[in-house]
């Protein structure tokens, strides 16, 4: 009798351990994410800060975009290469067109300075046809999308090279923007302003929230977001229950080339200067952060809260390594580092579900 | 079973993660003088014996790190601030102008005392008028080097602004007459298939950098003044159809892999058998210089000079930068030679400036040995030659 109520609480205990161990694994990123800004905000006090919050915050804005859009290529078990020369194209675009009229050595002097929305719209409509060319050939002929991104990607940066050589441009950097631009993208001050300008944060960080709340309802609430994680999971259950495979995929691709749009509308502000090789490589970081973030690889998993993390996550290694005094050339390995161990843990849940 | 020995795994990671952290921040050199007096949590105990005069926080932020003349300018700064007691940290731009301005806005968040900026992007100042914005908002002086902020009003619009460089042209210049000076008097050695011109490739390592431009034009246009001079013809650019008259690294790189990727497939249709070789080789940067040599040499060339005998044809290289290992290559007698960036003397310039701050003084306090521009408060490091017959 006392046996056994003995061996059940020891299985009560077991199993208490187990759940404790488990929660622990499953939100390992999130725990070592506070441990290291615990140690950063303790050995550097000015990180806890508010203009260093607000940094952190600017930052993860500025980059979240492009992962949100290429969180859906991921979702769809693909990815999506071609993301930063189509960040590069729409910034080199909307920057061209939004010079200001007195600008250096101005783009398309003949033009001025065309208006703000409509400028948008070109430079999403840009990275949507992008993403769309992608789709197609995925949809279409089957390719898996690394490839057909790595091949529009290549063909993207001739005509990102092409480009800024047009007009006045003869290939220098894209600046001289327009004041109206820069203050509709960072602000001056911007709209969120407090204590009497001391506490800024960058209108860009308000779009960024207002994007997520869009990508989290179409994600979750609309036919296309769970004909999406349809697809994503098993594609032929998708196409027997119903789901249009063929757009489908083509909007998936079409949703992130506007998210790159957007980005690149953003980018071109914040960094004021745009050249061939803006944006170069910003998928990568992008794929990094959707992955810590577990949007799995493995197709029809992913979160939009956890694109969120992982883009902080990144940004935190970014602002906080320096600062307590790592060496840089680390920070490649330790970036490394972390997105294999969120992989491996991705795979774990995946592999414990199987 | 499995869940556990992942869980300790994990915990491993974490931990280790974390001890990669302490011991960084408390072995590296950049945290010797670190953290105000009084912090009790500080981590690093060695704070306490090495008392800084005044806890200046420097951060320095380099354009690239894989970039190999800069990181002879690292070395030697983090050794000099090293020894000026100042605490230093650094930044890798990794070539993303994006990337570094983020970070200088967060190092600028995190309390910096001093900014000194390799900035990314030169061919338009716009950037770096950012960061001078935003340093002037929290008072912080910034010194820019290395490469340059063109727009002199972006470095007149702050008082506490400086820049510490060459001025660009010169590198040009001195590597033209550098050519200039061994064709006159290696004229028929260099024409290998003696039809009386010479003909030259050049590479050029970014486009629309100002410093790439000045090289890639005054280069060819100085020794063609010495060559013309002494009766000679001008250098013959060695494909007579091309629309430029240089191979750019598309990449914006300056880099080796660029000029080896263009001069194996030059290397192709121009060789001695078709009696059209490249005979003279110019480039940007020392870096490109090797990456063409090394084709060279895969070739069967530029083995250089051994007891005063050549070991095989030598194609003249010139680069710019004597760096370590150009320096080499012009002993060897691979290269011809190469234009020295004085990578000591550009980081005790700007030291002088550092320590004009760590002592409260004038930015630009100090400075009367130094050339500096007339109209803004630009220093030039002078450039040197370099060739087989230079010491070091």
């Amino acid at each position: 009798m006392s046996n056994s109520s003995e061996s059940l609480a020891l299985k009560a205990k077991n199993l208490n351990a187990k759940k404790v161990g488990s929660a622990l694994l499953n939100n390992a990123l999130i725990i070592i994410m506070l441990i290291v800004a615990g140690y950063v905000a303790i050995t550097q006090p000015s990180f806890l800060s508010a203009s260093s919050l607000i940094n952190l915050l600017s930052l993860t804005a500025a980059y979240l975009p492009v992962a949100l859009g290429i969180a859906g290529c991921i979702v769809l078990t693909g990815t999506d290469l071609s993301a930063g020369r189509a960040v590069g194209i729409t910034a080199c675009v909307a920057a061209s067109l939004l010079q200001s009229v007195d600008a250096a050595n101005k783009m398309w002097p003949n033009i001025g300075t065309l208006p703000i929305p409509l400028v948008i719209l070109i430079v999403i409509a840009i990275g949507a046809v992008i993403g769309a060319f992608n789709g197609f050939f995925v949809a279409k002929f089957k390719l898996h999308p690394f490839i057909v991104t790595l091949a529009t990607q290549l063909i993207l940066y001739t005509i990102l090279l092409l480009y800024v050589q047009q007009g006045n441009n003869n290939g220098m950097a894209i600046s001289g923007l327009s004041a109206k631009y820069r203050n509709f993208v960072v602000g001056d001050p911007p709209i969120l302003n407090f204590a009497d300008g001391k506490i800024q944060i960058p209108n860009y960080v308000l779009y960024a929230i207002l994007l997520t709340a869009l990508m989290w309802f179409v994600w979750n609430k609309t036919t296309f977001g769970k004909n999406m994680f349809a697809l994503g999971a098993n594609e032929e259950a998708a196409r027997v229950s119903g789901v249009n495979v063929f757009a489908t995929t083509i909007a998936v691709f079409a949703l992130a080339g506007a998210m790159y749009g957007w980005a690149g509308f953003v980018e071109a502000a914040r960094i004021a200067s745009n050249t061939a090789n803006t944006g170069v490589n910003y998928e990568l970081d992008a794929i990094a952060a959707c992955v810590i973030g577990g949007v799995s690889f493995v197709g029809g998993i992913g979160k939009i809260s956890g694109i969120v993390i992982g883009v902080i996550m990144l940004r935190l290694i970014f602002v906080a390594l320096p600062l307590v005094g790592m060496d840089q050339n680390l920070q490649y390995a330790i970036k490394g580092g972390i997105i294999l161990f969120a992989c491996a843990l991705d795979m774990r849940k995946y592999l414990v579900k199987k | 079973m499995k869940k556990k020995l992942s869980f300790i795994l994990a915990a491993i990671m974490a931990v280790s993660m974390l001890a990669g952290c302490g011991g960084a921040a408390s072995g590296s050199e950049s945290e010797s003088a670190s953290a105000p007096a009084g912090e009790s949590s500080s981590v690093s105990e060695s704070t306490e014996k090495t008392p800084a005069a005044k806890d200046l926080k420097v951060h320095v932020f380099y354009y690239d790190y894989s970039d190999i003349y800069i990181s002879s300018v690292r070395t030697e700064m983090d050794k000099q601030l090293k020894e000026m007691g100042v605490e230093v940290k650094n930044w890798d731009g990794g070539g993303s102008q994006p990337t570094q301005t983020d970070q200088v806005k967060t190092a600028i968040t995190a309390g910096a005392d001093l900014l000194i900026v390799n900035i990314v992007e030169t061919s338009t100042s716009d950037p770096a008028k950012d960061i001078v914005e935003a340093a002037r908002a929290k008072d912080i002086p910034v010194i820019f080097f290395n490469r340059e902020v063109a727009d002199n009003e972006v470095i007149n619009s702050y008082e506490k602004c400086a820049f510490v460089g060459t001025n660009a042209p010169d590198a040009g210049h001195m590597q033209g007459e550098m050519i200039g000076n061994f064709l006159k008097e290696n004229f028929d050695k260099t024409d290998l298939n003696g039809d009386g011109k010479i003909s030259y490739v050049m590479f050029k390592g970014q486009e629309g950098n100002a410093e790439a431009e000045a090289r890639t034009q005054y280069a060819v246009e100085d020794a063609n003044k010495l060559l013309t001079e002494a009766g000679k013809p001008e250098l013959d650019y060695y494909d007579a159809g091309a629309s430029t008259k240089y191979l750019v690294d598309t990449a914006g790189k300056w880099s080796a892999q660029a000029a080896n990727d263009y001069m194996v497939s030059l290397l192709g249709s121009y060789n001695e058998g078709n009696n059209n070789m490249v005979e003279l080789i110019i480039c940007n940067n020392d870096g490109m210089a090797e990456g063409a040599i090394s084709a060279l040499q895969n070739v069967g060339y530029n083995k250089g000079v051994q007891d005063g005998k050549e070991l095989s044809v030598n194609i003249p290289v010139f680069g710019v930068d004597a760096t370590d290992s150009a320096k080499a290559l012009i002993k060897a007698g691979s290269m011809t030679g190469s234009i020295k960036q004085d990578a000591i003397g550009m980081a005790t310039t700007i030291n002088t400036l550092v320590k004009n701050v760590q002592d409260g003084a004038e930015l630009m306090a100090n400075t009367d040995q130094f050339t500096v521009d007339s109209d803004v408060d630009k220093i030039r490091v002078p450039y040197q030659m370099y060739d087989g017959a230079s010491e070091g």
